[in-house]
């Protein structure tokens, strides 16, 4: 599904956040992704949403290399792929049911149909009865499954999570991978980026272990 | 429009196209479709299309709503750059510079030898008749001409003591082609036959008249342009602004997946409306323009004799004055969206 061959990536010409960057994931797998912060995990996750190009290399997504893909592409490439980010990137004067519809709306999904899909993300994250409410209105945690419903509502090929489980309790954070999980089992390909050793060291899932933006570690591959 | 959002299938559909044959299609649509099911997806993909461009135009509306007075203010700039050349316009084509009227008035005067009499006068009329690029010819008698010249002298009788006639026979023609160039050749012509005494053609002032129009229709034209170009200026000013306030949302919606059509759509709308607005307010400015001035128009029209109405703007004028303001706040819109997308990247 996933193939970074030779991948570099340098930001502003001298500082190389990526080096040497050579992995596969195969179609269905799921993945964490660990390192130190500022290790690049969310550079390198930013390289398979083709937020950026590699500076060297090529980052391979189901057999094509997307640094190829015209930038009238990159919208209907970046569809199908439901990403959770760091920052949530929510729409803060939106209720929390637009924010989770707008990848549906931007689809195309009829209305209808997109409010049963949304309401089904919600109920899935714990905040169905919030959905008239405001991000602002929400907890830091909570902003979270926010973002984790919007990624998934229109059921992405593949899954990418940076640091979803951030501002959650332990309760929840096992939740909500659970969650993933669950999603990785009907088939999506998932990688998430987490500092939650503990956790992850749990769920007995492939671990690629970042340090200065090299791979130093690839344990449980399967 | 270079990317639009209608149902092109998703070329970039990576994922979808899974180079070996044996992997299991990941996405939850089957990679198999008949043509039938093709086509209610692209009538499925079409429907969309127009219920995005629905909730947009509402949605931009909604907008304009919310801040009245600002908008307003946009609104009324646009209105006041159209007015001008609009009025213009119509005051030239009440004086019927801009039409065709006046090239009736471009004859020519054959004046015929003092010793014609009336046979051979209607002789020379019938050769002039005869040439090609005349139109048609009036013969006017001696009697007739100083008829015609007391009248227009307004003086009944003071010319009757006169005891002969001084007037010679003269015959009016009506060119057929009222090019300068084309009537100075006819009158060499006929200043050539026999029994024609001289030729006027009264050029100087059709000429002038001609010009005059031609200013004015210039005049207004590049007033037009100009202004024109104050309104896109005025509507990319107002959605550059706008695009800058929900710049935070544009981001956003390009990290899932939006086209720059889909995020284009909105403003293109807000600009639209800008422009609708503006025509109307250019629209009721004409109109009461029209009001105040009619009374002070009439009256002096009636101290001329004359009746005289101010011109108004027809349906046709209107439609086109609104369809051009509204164009204008669209292209004013889309250059200002485009050139501004470019500069915002998702972070
Ligand atoms: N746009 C950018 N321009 C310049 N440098 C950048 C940019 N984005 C990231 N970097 C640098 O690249 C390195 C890797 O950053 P990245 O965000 O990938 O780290 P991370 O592993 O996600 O860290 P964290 O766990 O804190 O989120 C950092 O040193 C960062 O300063
Ligand atoms: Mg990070």
């Amino acid at each position: 599904m996933i193939a970074f061959e030779h991948v570099g990536k340098r930001y502003g010409g001298r500082f190389e956040a990526l080096a040497h960057l050579n992995f596969r994931v195969a179609r269905g797998e799921m993945v964490f992704l660990t390192g130190h912060s500022g290790a690049g995990k969310s550079s390198l996750l930013r390289l398979v949403m083709r937020l950026e190009k590699p500076s060297r290399g090529r980052v391979v997504v189901a057999g094509h290399d997307i640094a190829q893909l015209h930038a009238s592409q990159v919208p209907f490439y970046r569809r199908q792929i439901g990403v959770v980010f760091q920052d949530h990137q929510l729409l803060f004067d939106r209720s929390i049911f637009h924010n989770v519809s707008l990848p549906l709306e931007i689809q195309g999904v009829e209305p209808r149909e997109a409010a049963r899909r949304v309401r089904a993300a919600l109920d899935k994250v714990g905040l169905l009865h919030r959905e008239k409410a405001l991000p602002i209105e929400l907890s830091g945690g909570e902003q979270q499954r926010v973002g984790i419903a919007r990624a998934v509502v229109n059921k992405p090929a593949l899954l990418l999570a940076d640091e979803p489980t951030g501002n959650l309790d332990p309760q929840l954070s096992a939740d909500i991978m659970a969650l993933f999980e669950d999603f990785n089992r009907i088939g999506t390909t998932v990688m998430i980026a987490s500092h939650d050793l503990a956790l992850i060291a749990q769920l007995r899932h492939r671990i690629l272990r970042l340090s200065d933006g090299r791979l130093v570690a690839d344990e449980g591959a399967a | 429009m270079k990317s639009s959002a209608t149902p092109r299938r998703q070329q970039g559909a990576a994922l979808k196209t899974p180079r070996k044959a044996a992997a299991k299609p990941l996405a939850d649509k089957p990679s198999q479709r008949g043509a039938r099911s093709q086509q209610t997806r692209f009538s499925s993909r079409l429907r969309a299309w127009g219920r995005h461009h629905r909730s947009m135009a509402w949605d931009s509306f909604q907008r304009l709503v919310r801040y009245p007075l600002g908008n307003l203010l946009t609104m009324l700039a646009i209105a006041i750059a159209l007015v001008l050349p609009a009025a213009l316009w119509l005051t030239l084509d009440s004086a019927r510079l801009l039409d065709a009227e006046l090239d009736e008035s471009a004859t020519l005067t054959v004046y015929l030898e003092l010793s014609t009499d009336a046979a051979q006068a209607q002789r020379i009329e019938e050769a002039v008749n005869a040439e090609q690029s005349v139109l048609e010819t009036r013969l006017i008698s001696a009697e007739q001409g100083m008829a015609e010249f007391q009248q227009s002298l307004g003086l009944d009788n003071a010319l009757a003591g006169l005891e002969s006639n001084p007037l010679p026979i003269s015959i009016v023609v009506h060119p057929s082609s009222i090019e300068p160039v084309a009537m100075q050749q006819l009158a060499a012509t006929l200043e050539a036959f026999s029994g024609v005494d001289e030729v006027r053609l009264d050029l100087a002032w059709v000429e002038r008249l001609r010009n005059l129009a031609e200013l004015g229709r210039r005049v207004a034209l590049a007033l037009g342009a100009l202004f024109g170009l104050g309104v896109l200026l005025v509507v990319g000013n107002t959605i550059r602004l706008s695009v800058e306030s929900r710049r935070r949302e544009i981001e956003v919606v390009m990290l899932i997946g939006a086209t720059h059509a889909f995020v284009r759509r909105p403003f293109l709308y807000s600009g639209a409306w800008y422009g609708v607005g503006g025509g109307l307010l250019a629209l009721g400015l004409l109109g009461l323009g029209n009001h105040w001035l009619s009374l002070p128009v009439a009256a002096l029209a009636a101290s001329y004799g004359a009746s005289f109405s101010l011109p108004q703007l027809d349906v046709t004028g209107s439609t086109i004055l609104l369809s051009c303001s509204t164009l204008l706040g669209w292209l004013g819109a889309w250059l200002a969206v485009t050139r501004h997308l470019s500069s915002i990247r998702p972070k």
